[in-house]
């Protein structure tokens, strides 16, 4: 009967990835496709490749904050006249319906045409449930409030970054009158700085996930092999750049601008397959949170969780948005391609290091941000540096719109079927967490 | 025969747009993306496009002025028509900007700044329409004392309109330095002497109106008349030139 459950719960936590990795990801790659750097094709297996070591390897934090960090696990058993075993049923329910109201919310928004954030769905619908299930109390409204404060300031925080990025892009190469000559000069520390983000995302936090035995792996440890490769890095770059731009100095502006883009084209492809990356870590707990959490009440019979989130649960997450980016995801991909004609590599390459620092930023600190939201607020910082040929505004006002109705309608939506789930299946699953 | 097949030939195009509206519309719906919603198309492809156009225009007045001194009006007739279809053109290129500029869209540079360049530049192109129609409203052969000063005007007046247009033609090079650096610095460079080159355009206007009335007694009062149109619509394009330089500065400064 465990395995009934769970398969339910798996069921329902592959769709929510499928429907991550069919709409989000091409968002993550959409600079790299945009700028012409990759084709479409290409595309599609570089984000399925970091999104899925992205949601396997640094997944877990997040995933945990889903798990136990909106609603707090131990406010059902304080709840008075119910037992253990009711209080892991009614969590079970109320996680299963967390899950399901988030996937038909989404189904509903993208029917209407509104840009929802997956993130917001759930933590909306968790959070609903929670209230309903044990109360006002049970919701960690402090944890919440920094959710909520964390959308605030992933887009701005994302838009600051790249507005300065692109400033620096700008003064030191572009602006100059020879880019080439600049090129060789500053580009090597922009490589220096995508190295030094993807690499300490991935080691800090990452391998300790997937091999637990690495105890030489300490914080310092990891910060110097960060520096080391960084460095590494930057020097390549030199002598690549080097061999490729010198005495190209003396062509003309516009030649040596394209020459210079052209550099450039590496770096974004390096610094969207980071957002892929940081898309998977933070937004596989949408999928997975939820079921993450099931999986252990039934396990353990409690809704006490001591224990981490079990690593096939992060496999099956990544699964999922792959499974969605290759039957759904390739066609947004195809749109994002051919309608993102203004982009060029250099700005790809701000917009990207601006989100992927900031997203994995949140990762750590176990916050569920939106990944597009924050691309969105870097496009709009190179947007008032002047980088773009015209943004959009009403995007923002868009987005803004379908905030607002997401975290409520989520909670609703959550609320009903769980109300809907307690009433047919609270006696079954109290014996299922009965052990 | 051409008349014929235009007119067969448009109600198919309207056709074929009609149709490919449709199909955008019932693809995008599955595929949305708010990233690529994000993205307008940047106006200064098109704008360059015009600048081209104006030039190109511009460029027939020369040929004009030559055409008059040999008083060959079969000619000057061919090229009216000629400056009039390049007007035209321009002018739905001119459109398309507009259509580009819908108030939602975030601009890199200041968006009155911008319209008003684009109509400075278009009134170039449409004082040359109106240079043209004025050489072809009546056969008026130049006096051989004033030929030299004339083209030394045209002369002057394409130093102003020839700094602007290569100016302007770097405005897809400015957007991707977004105006700044060393590109906006060497265009700023180029604008400064604008200003001194209209004014040496105004003088030699001035001169050669003393000249024209000094033959009030030689030529009719209705040739003079026509010499006077003709300088003052020189002298308008120069001045449309100078101002959309200063627009086109006030982009740069933002």
């Amino acid at each position: 009967m465990d395995i009934l459950v769970i398969g339910i719960a798996s069921l329902l936590g592959l769709y929510m990835a499928w429907n991550i990795g069919a709409n989000d990801v091409a968002n993550s790659m959409a600079d790299a496709v945009g700028s012409k750097a990759v084709t479409v094709g290409q595309a599609v297996i570089l984000a399925g490749i970091c999104e899925f070591a992205g949601a396997v390897l640094v997944g877990a934090p997040v995933t945990d904050t889903v798990r136990k960090g909106i609603v707090d696990p131990n406010s059902f058993l304080a709840l008075s006249g119910i037992s253990h075993e009711q209080a892991a049923a009614l969590f079970v329910i109320g996680m299963t319906s967390a899950l399901l109201s988030a996937a038909i919310w989404l189904n509903i928004s993208s029917f209407l045409g509104m840009p929802v954030s997956t993130t917001h769905s759930i933590v909306g619908a968790v959070a609903g449930f929670g209230i309903v299930a044990a109360g006002w109390g049970s919701v960690q409204w402090h944890k919440m409030a920094m959710i909520v404060a964390s959308w605030f300031v992933s887009p701005v925080a994302g838009g600051i970054m790249a507005y300065i990025l692109f400033k620096f892009i700008n003064k030191s190469i572009l602006g100059r009158e020879r880019p080439t000559k600049a090129a060789i000069l500053y580009a090597p520390y922009l490589v220096s700085a995508v190295t030094a983000t993807v690499v300490l995302a991935t080691i800090y936090k990452g391998l300790k996930n997937v091999i637990c035995n690495l105890k030489w792996l300490t914080p310092e440890v990891s910060i110097i092999i960060t520096i080391a490769v960084s460095i590494l890095s930057g020097v390549i770059a030199r002598i690549v750049l080097k061999r490729r731009l010198k005495g190209k100095d003396k062509l003309p502006v516009g030649e040596q601008l394209e020459l210079v883009e052209q550099v450039f084209v590496p770096i974004v492809i390096i610094t969207s397959c980071s957002v892929a990356f940081a898309h998977g870590a933070n937004d596989v707990a949408n999928a997975i949170g939820p079921l993450a959490a099931v999986v252990r009440v039934v396990q353990t019979g409690t809704v006490v969780q001591k224990v981490g989130v079990p690593f096939w649960v992060l496999v099956l997450g990544g699964t999922g948005i792959v499974i969605g980016l290759a039957t759904y995801g390739y066609r947004v991909m195809r749109t994002v391609g051919t309608k993102i004609t203004e982009i060029t590599p250099s700005r790809g390459v701000a917009a990207d290091l601006a989100a992927t620092a900031t997203v994995l930023i949140c990762t750590r600190l176990k916050l569920p941000i939106s990944t597009t939201h924050t691309l969105v607020g870097a496009i709009l910082g190179i947007g008032l540096a002047r980088g773009l040929g015209g943004v959009n505004k009403s995007v923002t006002n868009k987005i803004f719109g379908a905030w607002f109705v997401t975290v409520p309608a989520a909670a609703i939506l959550c609320i009903i079927l769980f109300l809907v789930g307690r009433f047919c299946f609270f006696d079954y699953l109290t014996v299922v967490c009965t052990k | 025969m051409t008349a014929y097949a235009n007119r067969i030939h448009i109600p198919e195009l309207n056709m074929t747009k009609h149709t490919s509206t449709q199909k955008t519309v019932a693809t995008r719906r599955p595929c949305m993306s708010i990233i690529s919603d994000l993205f307008g198309k940047s106006p200064f492809g098109p704008l360059v496009e015009h600048t081209k156009k104006v030039h190109e225009c511009v460029e027939l007045i020369k040929p004009l002025m030559e055409a008059l001194s040999h008083e060959n009006f079969i000619l000057i007739r061919e090229l009216h028509n000629r400056i009039s279809k390049l007007e035209y053109e321009a002018d739905k290129i001119k459109h398309e900007v507009r259509s580009q500029l819908p108030r939602r869209l975030f601009l890199p540079v200041d968006r009155i700044d911008l319209e008003n360049f684009l109509r400075c530049q278009d009134k170039i192109a449409d004082y040359t329409e109106d240079f043209s129609v004025i050489l072809t409203i009546r056969n008026t052969p130049i006096h051989p004392s004033l030929i030299d000063k004339f083209f030394k005007l045209v002369d002057q007046m394409f130093q102003v309109t020839g700094t602007l247009l290569t100016a302007a033609v770097e405005l897809q090079n400015l957007a991707e330095v977004s105006f700044s650096g060393a590109e906006a610095k060497k265009v700023l460079k180029w604008l400064d002497g604008l200003g001194e080159e209209e004014w040496k355009a105004d003088r030699i206007a001035r001169d050669l109106s003393r000249d024209i009335y000094k033959l009030e007694h030689q030529v009719e009062t209705l040739t003079i008349i026509f010499y006077e149109k003709m300088i003052r619509k020189l002298g308008q394009i120069a001045n449309e030139a100078e101002n959309a330089g200063d627009m086109l500065r006030a982009m740069l400064i933002r």
